[in-house]
């Protein structure tokens, strides 16, 4: 299993068409993991890229650890992997909370980003996953396993909702990820944010409650272009080839006229 | 010597490395409940879920070679397909490939 040693942590990283001249990183959202884009997204996009999914730290196939979920340190593990896989810029496209690490790193590290796509990016100061948090136990997990999680259409069975339980265990009762989360309420507010200066496309499911989210994000980021797609916030497990064709034609460059 | 290569490899053989590789990736405590048979479903059956079948898909690529583009098939499915998945599909793709 390609797991990659970083300065801080080891994570889970699969590549698809590694010989692609540009490179799209694509980065999962909270209590997710790689394999929302795997089957679907990534194999569609690596027809023009080399594409680099990874699992977030706690999550998925990646080590388990107890702090560092915040924006800084996401962002500065992404920097890392980056480092390590020699990739000097990247197209970023994200997912809830992977829409902002992408964004994070756009802000902090300008010259490492190509183009940035946000797929259903929430604002920190209004999301239902604080509240989520919150009022977690056995049985909301199960109701939110069924409405929410990427999981959605794949029926969990008794080891699934072990599995999933235990990873809320662990995420909820021992790692910083509240606190980290509740540190980054203020994030849209960053200055940061408003100066980002990259071709930017928002990607919202019009039934989703994110809506306004992207339409802030729309007012404060210069060059993005907010797209409506039929679905809620779980559209790219609703409909994965609708955003893979979206990011494909957002992030493929214009042929070259002819003659 | 002449030797006789079998090149192919049976749909025995491929069941059993199958059924190895899906023991790695559930452990061997969930295995030993079920009654794994090539009729099996990777998400009904097995309980399987997509980060489950990522570490999978890599175990077939990585053994039997990248004349089998498995997620490449994969992904020309959609999830009702995915879902509906049995061990034998697998099977049969990869005795095609060979």
């Amino acid at each position: 299993m390609p797991v990659i040693n970083l300065p801080n942590v080891r994570l889970h990283v699969q590549e698809l068409n590694p010989e692609g001249e540009e490179t799209l990183i694509m980065v999962h959202g909270m209590f997710s993991n790689l394999a929302v884009y795997y089957f679907n997204i990534a194999p569609l996009l690596a027809k023009h890229f080399r594409v680099v999914l990874f699992d977030m730290k706690g999550h998925g196939m990646s080590e388990k650890v107890q702090t560092g979920y915040d924006l800084t340190s996401m962002t500065s593990d992404l920097r890392d992997l980056m480092d390590v896989l020699g990739i000097e810029k990247a197209h970023l496209a994200g997912y809830s909370y992977g829409g902002l690490v992408a964004l994070k790193m756009a802000a902090r590290f300008p010259e490492r980003v190509g183009k940035l796509a946000i797929i259903e990016g929430p604002d920190p100061s209004e999301q239902e996953t604080l509240t989520i948090i919150d009022t977690y136990s056995k049985e909301f997990l199960i109701h939110y396993i069924e409405n929410f999680a990427d999981t959605t259409r794949l029926l969990a069975g008794k080891r699934q909702l072990e599995k999933n339980h235990r990873m809320y265990e662990f995420l909820f009762n021992e790692t910083s990820i509240r606190s980290d989360m509740e540190g980054e309420k203020g994030f849209f507010n960053d200055r940061a944010v408003a100066a980002i200066q990259h071709e930017t496309l928002l990607i919202y499911g019009e039934a989703s409650n994110c809506v306004p989210s992207g339409r802030t994000l729309a007012s404060k980021i210069k060059n993005a272009t907010l797209v409506l797609v039929s679905g809620d916030h779980n559209v790219p497990v609703q409909q994965p080839e609708v955003i893979g064709r979206e990011l494909e034609k957002f992030l493929e460059p214009s042929p070259l006229p002819v003659g | 010597m002449d030797q006789l290569i079998q090149d192919k490899l049976s749909k025995e053989e491929i069941f059993e490395t199958l059924h190895q590789f899906i023991t790695e990736v559930i452990g061997e405590e969930f295995v030993e409940e079920m009654d794994i048979t090539p009729a099996s479903s990777f998400t009904k059956d097995l309980e399987m879920d997509s980060i489950e079948i990522v570490a999978f898909s890599e175990k077939v690529k990585n053994h039997f070679g990248s004349n089998i583009d498995f997620t490449g098939w994969l992904s020309n499915m959609d999830l009702d397909e995915i879902i509906q998945l049995k061990l034998e599909n697998i099977i049969n793709y990869i005795q095609e490939c060979q």
